[in-house]
């Protein structure tokens, strides 16, 4: 151990950490080998250094616009089942699930039904008209619990993070516009949302001709009343989607858009039904923003109307709350920040 | 005091506006950004005020209190506000018309928090990489070269939420340049760092200019953080530009005499200035402005008058912080320290500005 070394290691001064490390031999026999010495390690990093710090340029080349929202697109959706990308958690993921499962509810009693030959069973869960809007439009337990549910916990964080965390700042420094991130946000929640409500009705309505063996003439005969469903499914989606984000946008919690929404689509549907008790028309229905879906729902269907007031007032109804919830979120979404929230 | 004058002012005379695509190359190694009476106003207020600045290719500090203009400047330069008058370039790139190209050739790295404290180093790396446009694979390749280049190798899976903030710094900088931009905009790199991550952080973005060829603008309110990395400054107060050029010739303007004087300080000091030289004194230091080189004897015949000793006498060093004091000075206020100026409390930003700066 010499004495100019000035180190410290291990607790010993003037020992330095050179990378070789000596190790008596554990376990000798007592016949002169305490002596031996096993060598078991050697490093030719000299003088200890373990990090050096060497710029590394990169000289490839960044992909257009489209491969730019494809990514956030990607992020989002992926992060539902796989690690590294947007992180959901568990209970949105639970949710979505459980939701699946009920959505799935109509097939598998049909499938019941025409196992076991009976046809009430089935008449009552496979596909018709009435079942089609039901699949997509029922009020219990879909539009009650599941659909708003999840619209919830997909839209609680999906701006409000990027305001409360600064990510914002990530997206607008680079060559990301307002515009793209706002509609791929949008169409990340649309997407999931898609896949439950009109994806389950694909899966429902493909289901039940695999299942029963249905010829051309009952395709001919249902397919229009499909496709009708999958329209006023997808205005649930757009719907939900529009009025979710822009409560997404005017806050930076998670907790205010997620309960503001169940409040929304959950108070209006109340408050309504309370009025139309009391009255008897049907007209306050316009403040909800599920009645009026709905109501478009029954008229291109052609089901019998729950509602007095003609359905053109539901179309207009339906427009101007989606018209202002993406003003609101395309108002807010340009004044979100790039230097500080 | 005519040098600094012409230092302190803006060079109007910008001639690279229209010029062709093709010629950018040679704009950019001149100036990487160049604006030329650029001007924001919010209403009545105006943020940006005639603006003419060149900032060349190396490291740059961007000084000034709060309120200055530094975030209105780098929105501007970034394409993400419109400016009211005047134009602008960045690498060549209008800064109107062409927000999105000179954003792919930058890279930002704000003041505050902006990762996702729930994602992985790595994670959140790679993802600002694809938003720039990279592949997946070439992002998640550069994400660990550049984490490992800011010091993060063994940390890059741990979550962002469970970093320090030294750590959380170091990533934003890896964030800011997983695509090699030619020139980083830093806002604060060294916030909330202790010295020995501080230290680290100014290594690091001082290799990427010198090693790397990079070129930076760096807000700091630091001002040796400023001194140490960057060779030039651009510093902004009340919306315009104050000051920019080289520090060292900014400095070179008012050379001082320094003097530790000990018995009749007071009546060396007045001496002094009956000779005609130009004393600031704080106890017996006295910083006599060197006006030529006969400064010296001048300072020994009145210390031989008056009777006092001369303890040490030596050319001074200005920092960069005396600069900022002089520039001060010049514009009207009273500061004993750029802290108070730069401070964030009320009472700095209520400092009385001179009618020319609309105070």
């Amino acid at each position: 151990m010499s004495e100019d070394v000035d180190a410290e290691f291990l607790g010993q001064e003037g020992l330095a950490v050179t990378g070789k490390a000596r190790m008596e031999a554990a376990y000798g026999s007592g016949d002169g080998d305490e002596e031996l010495t096993a060598q078991v390690a050697q490093s030719s990093v000299v003088g200890g250094t373990i990090f050096e710090q060497k710029y590394r340029p990169w000289r490839g080349e960044l992909n257009p616009r489209w491969m730019r929202n494809w990514s956030i697109l990607r992020h989002h959706l992926l992060g539902i089942v796989k690690k590294g990308h947007k992180p959901w958690g568990w209970p949105m993921r639970m949710a979505l699930l459980s939701c699946f499962f009920v959505a799935m509810g109509d097939l598998s009693l049909a499938f019941l039904g025409t196992v076991i030959g009976d046809s009430d069973i089935y008449r009552l869960f496979g596909v018709s008209r009435g079942n089609l809007y039901g699949h997509v439009l029922g009020f219990f337990p879909r539009n009650a619990i599941c659909f708003p549910v999840i619209t919830a916990l997909l839209i609680g964080g999906m701006i409000s993070d990027d305001r409360r965390h600064g990510t914002s700042a990530v997206y607008f420094s680079r060559p990301i516009n307002r515009r793209d991130y706002t509609a791929m946000k949008f169409i990340s929640i649309a997407v999931i949302l898609g896949l439950l409500i009109v994806g389950t009705l694909v899966l429902y309505y493909v289901g039940d001709i695999l299942m029963r063996g249905e010829g051309w003439a009952w395709l001919i005969d249902t397919f229009p009343a499909f496709l009708l469903a999958a329209l006023a499914g997808t205005i649930l989606v757009f719907t939900y989607t529009s009025i979710g984000l822009a409560l997404s946008s005017v806050s930076q919690g998670r907790f205010f858009p997620a309960v503001a929404f169940m409040a929304i689509i959950l108070g209006s549907k109340l408050l309504a039904f309370l009025v139309w008790q009391l009255f008897e028309r049907s007209v306050i229905y316009l403040i909800s923003p599920y009645d009026v879906v709905a109501h478009i729902g029954q008229s291109l269907l052609g089901l019998s109307s729950d509602y007095s007031h003609p359905w053109t007032w539901s179309l207009v109804s339906m427009l101007l709350m989606n018209a202002t919830a993406l003003y609101v979120l395309t108002s807010r979404i340009a004044s979100m920040e790039v230097s500080r929230e | 005091m005519e040098s600094r004058s012409e230092a302190i002012r803006a060079d109007e005379n910008l001639k690279v506006y229209g010029r062709p695509r093709q010629n950018r190359v040679a704009a950019m190694v001149e100036n990487v950004i160049q604006t030329n009476s650029l001007t924001k106003a919010y209403g009545p207020h105006i943020a940006l005020d005639s603006m003419n600045l060149k900032v060349q290719h190396g490291a740059t500090g961007l000084l000034g209190p709060n309120g200055a203009g530094k975030s209105t400047l780098i929105k501007t330069l970034l394409g993400l506000i419109t400016a009211t008058e005047g134009e602008g370039e960045v690498l060549g790139f209008n800064i109107r018309t062409e927000g999105e190209e000179i954003r792919k050739r930058i890279g930002y790295m704000p003041e505050y928090d902006c990762l996702d404290p729930r994602l992985s180093a790595v994670d959140q790396i790679k993802y600002s990489g694809e938003l720039l446009g990279m592949n997946p694979s070439v992002a998640t390749q550069r994400a660990h070269e550049v984490l490992e280049y800011v010091g993060l190798r063994d940390q890059r899976y741990r979550e962002i939420g469970t970093f320090s903030t030294g750590m959380a710094q170091a990533a934003k900088l890896a964030t800011s340049i997983i695509h090699d931009p030619q020139l980083l905009i830093a806002d604060e790199p060294t916030n909330g760092l202790d010295t020995q991550a501080r230290d680290f952080m100014l290594g690091t973005v001082t290799q990427i200019v010198q090693e790397g060829g990079r070129s930076m603008l760096m807000a700091s309110h630091l001002m040796d953080d400023v001194e140490k990395v960057c060779s030039r400054i651009v510093m902004l107060h009340k919306g315009k530009l104050i000051a920019q050029g080289r520090i060292e010739d900014l400095k070179g303007i008012d050379q001082e005499i320094e003097v530790h004087a000990w018995g009749g300080a007071t009546k060396l000091e007045q001496e002094l200035n009956n000779s005609g030289l130009k004393v600031r004194r704080t106890g017996r230091v006295l910083r006599i402005i060197k006006d030529d080189d006969d400064a010296y004897s001048t300072i020994v015949e009145a210390a031989t008058k008056t009777g006092c000793q001369i303890r040490r006498m030596h050319d001074h060093e200005p920092s960069l912080e005396d600069l900022f004091l002089v520039i001060m000075e010049r514009l009207g206020y009273e500061v004993k320290s750029s802290e108070d100026l730069l401070a964030t409390g009320p009472s700095a930003r209520k400092v009385d500005a001179p009618e020319e700066l609309k105070g």
